[in-house]
């Protein structure tokens, strides 16, 4: 064993890690009565997401939402935490079922015990408004996402970075644009379109190629200026810290769904010493865009909200119909704070049961 | 020939300064070249509003109804020659809630006081609720950023604000920040310094009496760069005699208060490695990340260090490079509660727990525990008293109505209360009245030379 490793063993040994406490001595308010899971699914686009709904002695409910999971336990989620006081967010192990929903949940309910938004009781409002862009309904937001084709072939140089160009080109020049790498370019490919966009000035290149190949991104970011995202499928705030030590990150894009709130806020608190911008990535359902707003009018170094505005008018309305008011409206750009106790939003619960996903 | 004649213009200048009223100017220039613009380019800056006032007009729909009226900084000086008199401040509110934190620096107390009060504007007229907005406002605005006494101040003055926030929605800091881990408290330590073997023999008898778990110890004398047999074999036999004398039960942590370079204390950590210590603080002193990673390399003893270090920005090469084991930061140095839970949120991520420092007043330990209920990563709190109660105890008691920074069990009790958790009236302060800076202790060597202590 490493030396470290044989000295954190031995820390570990050496104190009773608070995780291990034991329950509250006595029933308190704040307890946590009842949580339920509703999956609900969009009935043109498919999207699933999980809404938990969380119950405290006192009555007050909360809501949060995470990413789609059928073999989440659910059961396992109830035994840990029902009779818990849903103010221990904090406490919530990384490891916990559905963490992300139970962590929005959980701060909905603090907003509402202390009368007070989310983003207050967290330390904000930082900012007034929050800034935005969706994909791929994209119309109302300034930003234009460029989903960036894979080249037909090998090795086709020129034509590959020529068509690159052109769809760089058709974007506006008053407009800001993304480009949409969804890592499935080869490091190589990766490289050769952040090198042609480099004087385009895009807002970022997202995920130009798997973040696992440290040495590709070294490469990349060693020789190319076009500011670099991650986030896909990260679950471990190591690999962010990773890419900051190293200097290959510019835009940490922790999912909402994963991280929720308040995994997102250590992310953003990771980021910060590094003085880079925090993007959080979104593609669930409207109660993670409220929990997104909040987040980002309680953190220093917010860039950008990402809000999956579904294309189909009949997807748009479920939105609507689940949750008010609706948070998933432009305003010259900005998604606009909530005022209310808590994430500000209702819940209509019957409606979940109509979307219910089986 | 022509830089004399320079010299000569300044020295003619200097005496027309100094002999004649200075001429009336209408407007100096005073700008460093940077041209301010307010937000959205709508415009020069300078006056519109961009600058000036304290930001809040962008938050104007936003605000909670509470707003900062009045800020209070307060010496107190425990002794009239405490190296260390308590800087605390006070903010008054238009709904007469008050908040208080603590900003105490040893040894710059002064400068502490003053640049808490350069603070004023960032503070007065706000809406205290805003505590990470305001915070960056008094970081990042103050351009030249910050070591430890501006540190200490935006300590003290961000405690103050969680202590509004926490009045002001009606619950415990603790729960805010989604705590506590443990409803029955947070762990401690005490100090046993300078103990000898009948006397640690006690403290293991009292330490059983009060359930208390954890002590800390230091080493003896000072040390040079490289060290000579005697001392060396001093100091391991002195941390010896912790372990002999209080047993295997007790967690004991031994502070080298960086009196230590890494050469000498590399050799005393490894003698010591069998005696199972929680921790050895501060092998070396603080500035070089390199020379405490190359202690930690060849130690298999847990290491600690943090104490010295201000925000998150000072600790991230420690956090990064995650050669060390525990840190240490204090929260009346390192940004308050916002920069303490920065801290512990990023050493989470490397793997590094949190044993936070308090060797200051009382309101900075009591902020401490908050943070630390609410930590993941969280080891033990320190407090610089004794396992019996001392004459500070004793006033701290009268000062806050309940045994402050005092164990239940081997844990610092946590408070319904909302906020820090504690009224203090500015009356029971009027008897320890600032004595003024003092310098910590200054320690020289046989041959005069200058000392870590």
């Amino acid at each position: 064993m490493s030396q470290i490793a044989h000295r954190r063993a031995r820390l570990r040994m050496n104190f009773a890690p608070q995780a291990a406490a034991a329950a509250a001595p006595r029933p308190a308010a704040l307890d946590i009565t009842e949580i339920r899971h509703f999956a609900v699914r969009e009935p043109v686009s498919g999207t699933r997401y999980s809404l938990l709904k969380v119950t405290t002695r006192s009555g007050l409910t909360g809501w949060g939402e995470c990413g789609f999971d059928t073999n989440a336990d659910f059961n396992a989620l109830q035994s840990e935490w029902i009779g818990k006081p849903a103010n221990t967010y904090a406490t919530i192990a990384p490891s916990t079922p559905f963490r992300a929903a139970l962590d929005i949940a959980m701060l909905d309910i603090l907003g509402k015990a202390a009368n007070a938004p989310v983003y207050r009781v967290l330390g904000g409002p930082t900012r007034n408004k929050v800034r935005a862009w969706s994909s791929p309904y994209s119309q109302e937001f300034p930003v234009t996402v460029i989903d960036v084709p894979r080249p037909l072939s090998r090795n086709q140089g020129k034509a590959y970075e020529n068509r690159i160009l052109e769809l760089v080109n058709a974007v506006p020049a008053d407009r800001d644009f993304v480009l949409a790498g969804s890592g499935l370019l080869t490091p190589g490919d990766a490289a050769s379109v952040a090198f042609t966009v480099e004087a385009k000035h895009p807002l970022w290149f997202d995920e130009p190629c798997s973040h696992s190949n440290l040495e590709a991104l070294r490469k990349i970011s060693g020789e190319v200026v076009t500011p670099l995202g991650f986030g896909a499928g990260i679950d471990d705030p190591g690999v962010f810290q990773g890419l900051l030590r190293e200097g290959l990150i510019d835009v940490v894009r922790p999912d909402i769904a994963i991280f929720g709130i308040t995994g997102a806020r250590r992310v953003a608190a990771l980021a910060e010493p590094y003085y880079v911008a925090v993007a959080p990535r979104h593609n669930g359902g409207p109660v993670a865009t409220a929990a997104s707003i909040h987040l980002a009018a309680s953190i220093p170094n917010f860039f950008i909200q990402h809000v999956p505005i579904p294309t189909s008018e009949q997807d748009r309305a479920m939105r609507r119909e689940i949750v008010s008011p609706s948070l998933e409206k432009s305003s010259g750009g900005f998604l606009e704070l909530t005022k209310t106790p808590g994430l500000g939003i209702t819940v209509n619960e019957a409606a979940l049961e109509k979307y219910r996903a089986s | 020939m022509r830089r004399r004649n320079f010299l000569a213009l300044g020295a003619a200048s200097a005496a027309l300064a100094g002999t004649k009223k200075r001429p009336s100017i209408e407007a100096v220039d005073e700008s460093c070249g940077c041209e301010l613009q307010a937000p959205g380019g709508r415009g020069p800056g300078r006056g519109g509003p961009g600058r000036g006032g304290n930001g809040m007009q962008a938050f104007a729909d936003l605000q909670s109804g509470l707003k900062v009226t009045n800020m209070k900084v307060f010496g107190v000086s425990m002794s009239p020659n405490s190296d260390r008199p308590y800087v605390f401040v006070k903010l008054e509110t238009n709904q007469g809630l008050v908040g208080w934190g603590e900003g105490t620096l040893e040894g710059k107390a002064s400068a502490t006081m003053a640049c808490m009060n350069d603070f004023r504007d960032f503070v007065v007229g706000a809406d205290p609720l805003q505590v990470e907005h305001i915070w960056q406002d008094m970081y990042v605005h103050s351009f030249y950023r910050a070591g430890p006494v501006m540190g200490s101040a935006i300590s003290g003055i961000d405690q103050a604000l969680w202590d509004l926030r926490g009045k002001f929605l009606g619950m415990p800091v603790y729960k805010l920040l989604g705590g506590p881990y443990d409803p029955r408290g947070v762990r401690g330590y005490y100090h046993v310094d300078g103990a000898t073997a009948e006397q640690l023999v006690e403290i293991r008898q009292t330490a059983k009496e009060l359930g208390v778990t954890c002590v800390k110890g230091g080493i003896p004398g000072y040390y040079e760069w490289i060290e000579r047999r005697p001392k060396i074999d001093q100091a391991i036999k002195s941390i010896q005699l912790y372990r002999e004398s209080l047993g295997p039960d007790i967690d004991i942590a031994v502070d080298f208060h960086a009196k230590t370079s890494p050469s000498v204390a590399s050799i005393i950590v490894k003698e010591v490695e069998p005696l199972n210590l929680l921790f050895i603080e501060e092998p070396c002193p603080p500035e070089n990340v390199q020379a405490m990673a190359k202690i930690a390399r060849r130690s298999t003893t847990p290491i600690a260090t943090g104490e010295r270090l201000v925000t998150s920005y000072g600790t991230r090469e420690l956090i990064e490079m995650g050669v060390i084991d525990i840190l240490q930061t204090d929260i009346n140095h390192v940004g308050g509660i916002t920069g303490l839970w920065k801290v512990a949120a990023t050493a989470d991520v490397s793997g590094i727990s949190m044993a936070p420092h308090s060797c200051e007043g009382p309101i900075g330990g009591l902020a401490a525990l908050h943070v630390d209920s609410a930590m993941p990563n969280f080891v033990v709190q320190e407090i610089c008293g004794q396992i019996r109660p001392n004459a500070n105890d004793k006033i701290w008691e009268e000062w806050f109505g309940f045994p402050a920074m005092r164990m239940v069990d081997g844990r610092f009790p946590l408070s319904e209360k909302p906020g820090l958790g504690f009224e203090l009236s500015e009356a029971s302060l009027e008897k320890f009245p600032f004595g003024g800076s003092r310098p910590m202790a200054r320690v020289f060597s046989d041959d005069g030379s200058v000392v870590e202590w």
